[in-house]
């Protein structure tokens, strides 16, 4: 029944795609994000519906846009380098089947977002993704947050659509991409023209945020919780009243906290101290391991390099006997240890190249973000309006991403990449408006020099 | 149940949105770029325009204080 209501729900919009086309780019999204072939059970599951939609988006832009504004950036060709750099790692890679089946996903998520900012030519379609975007990480926020809620939650126990930690199901990538878009949907309730300002769609935003702000708690994810400080830091610089804003979040933070339960304050603690936790202990190891095995190979080791990693550490193992624990100090021996962040990822995978590669791609989408924001702070005219606060939103939900990023591997995370697509639509959007202002002012100022030259004729 | 919901919930506004997409106009289009090029190109057609004008009434005037007062038709 699932699967039934799945399809139909990409048929029909295959069938508005046909009337226009950047609808297929959208289903795209949809399928990549929500992965409804993996919700389902039986049908969907073996059909091709990416391939499909992939196809769709890219033959509809080729052969059926007008492709008018599109243009290739140089954040499109860093992204481009980065796919060429990853293919190349990846014919060498210390493991080549396991680094087959990440380039295998890898890929597609490079390809899509270098090919996106092509389909963005209009204010509507930047809006279009955006509220795509939200809509479908809501789809899967909204079911988290009601279960953290009504007392599902817990580390690894909290079941989402998909439970194989893969794409956006994985308990701390949710929690960083929920807590990222939060600016973002509020940007919907101020500018939104596909659903306009009112007071429903606040109350949706309310909802939504909560929802995103529940995904940490109630997976216990750790990052999640940096992420919603650094959202938090971020916040008050749009701020007026800062000084009621920092009461208010700790008075809300307080009000929350007697309704936690005991496991997320246990597993919050392991933050300051990291020596008891293995998962939060060996990161450190793994980061060290990083930076010797790349002294050796600055080039990378390709996708999964990280399996060859072996360490023995001293960490305390608490053992509980009745009403005593004692706390043993052993050597644990750990080997095959993620990166858990994705600059010693890029790092131990792509090497140097690849590392610098992937901070300028980001770096530079912060400064295009500030640029624009400042350029676009004081247009008036409803039209431009809008484009100064979304600016601001992509802004900080990259950053709250690059928080997210230091403590997982998620450098090549599809939603994040499709972030960095709206980035790029985005700035050759304001560039088309300013270019074409600019010829308009010099096409008016020759008017006005003809206007006067012709005056002058007259009277003389 | 609450997967369901969820899932309902997420659906039908995404069906929502994209419907309400399909019937505008715009998203093919962007007016604002759109009014500014025809703007564009009404004021250079303009002032090529004029300046085509502009350039032909100071060539009679040129001509006609340059011309010499018999300049009359040849063989006149």
């Amino acid at each position: 029944m699932l699967d039934l209501v799945f399809l139909a729900f990409i048929f029909y919009v295959l069938l508005l795609g046909l009337q226009r086309q950047f609808l297929w780019v959208l289903l795209y999204v949809y399928i990549d994000i929500l992965a409804p072939q993996r919700i389902g059970y039986s049908l969907i599951s073996t059909m091709p519906v990416s391939l499909i939609a992939f196809a769709a988006a890219f033959g509809g832009w080729l052969v059926l846009d007008r492709k008018e504004g599109a243009r290739f950036t140089a954040r499109q060709g860093l992204m481009l380098a980065l796919l060429a750099y990853c293919w190349w790692t990846t014919g060498n890679a210390d493991f080549p089947a396991e680094a087959a089946t990440k380039w295998d996903w890898v890929w597609k998520a490079l390809l899509f977002a270098i090919f996106l900012p092509f389909t963005l030519t209009t204010r509507a379609r930047i809006e279009a993704l955006g509220l795509m975007l939200v809509l479908a990480i809501a789809t899967i926020v909204i079911g988290t947050g009601m279960k953290t809620v009504l007392g599902g939650g817990g580390y690894q126990n909290l079941k989402f659509f998909v439970n194989d930690n893969s794409g956006v199901y994985e308990s701390s990538t949710l929690a960083t991409v929920a807590i990222g878009l939060i600016p973002l949907i509020w940007w919907f309730t101020r500018h939104g023209t596909v659903f306009r300002p009112h007071w429903l769609v606040t109350a949706f935003a309310v909802a939504l945020t909560f929802a995103c702000l529940m995904v940490p708690i109630g997976t216990e994810a750790r990052t999640g919780l940096l992420c919603i400080a650094a959202l938090g830091v971020l916040l008050l610089r749009y701020t007026n009243k800062r000084l009621m804003f920092i009461t208010a979040a700790g008075a809300l933070g307080l009000v929350a906290l007697p309704f936690l339960p005991q496991s997320y304050y246990d597993r919050m603690a392991t933050l300051a101290a990291p020596g008891g936790d293995e998962s939060a202990s060996t990161r450190v190891a793994v980061w060290e391991w990083t930076l010797d095995y790349v002294a050796e190979k600055p080039f990378g080791g390709g996708f999964d390099a990280y399996r060859s990693n072996r360490f023995a550490y001293v960490m305390p193992v608490k053992q509980v006997n009745g009403n005593t624990t004692t706390v043993e100090y052993r050597e644990v021996v750990d080997e095959g240890r993620a990166f858990h962040s994705s600059i010693f990822e890029l790092l131990g995978e792509q090497g140097w190249p690849g590392l610098m590669i992937w901070l300028a791609l980001h770096g530079l989408g912060l400064w295009q973000m500030e640029r624009i924001s400042r350029r676009w702070k004081n247009a008036a005219a409803e039209e431009e309006a809008w484009i100064a606060p979304f600016a601001a939103a992509l802004q900080m939900s990259a950053l709250v991403y690059l928080v997210g990023a230091l403590f997982q591997g998620i450098g090549y995370q599809p939603v994040m990449l499709m972030l960095v697509g709206l980035q790029i639509g985005l700035a050759s959007y304001c560039a088309r408006i300013d270019s074409a202002r600019v010829g308009h002012e010099r096409s008016v100022k020759r008017r006005d020099a003809i206007d006067s030259k012709l005056g002058g004729a007259v009277a003389a | 149940m609450i997967d369901y919901f969820a899932l309902a919930l997420g659906h039908g506004l995404m069906a929502i949105a994209l419907l309400r997409l399909v019937l505008r106009d715009d998203l093919d289009g962007d007016p604002l770029l759109t009014r500014l090029k025809a703007d564009t190109a009404a004021y250079r057609m303009a002032s090529s325009a004029a300046g085509r004008n502009a350039a032909r009434r100071a060539r009679d005037k040129d001509a006609v204080m340059t011309a010499p007062e018999d300049d009359g038709e040849p063989g006149q």
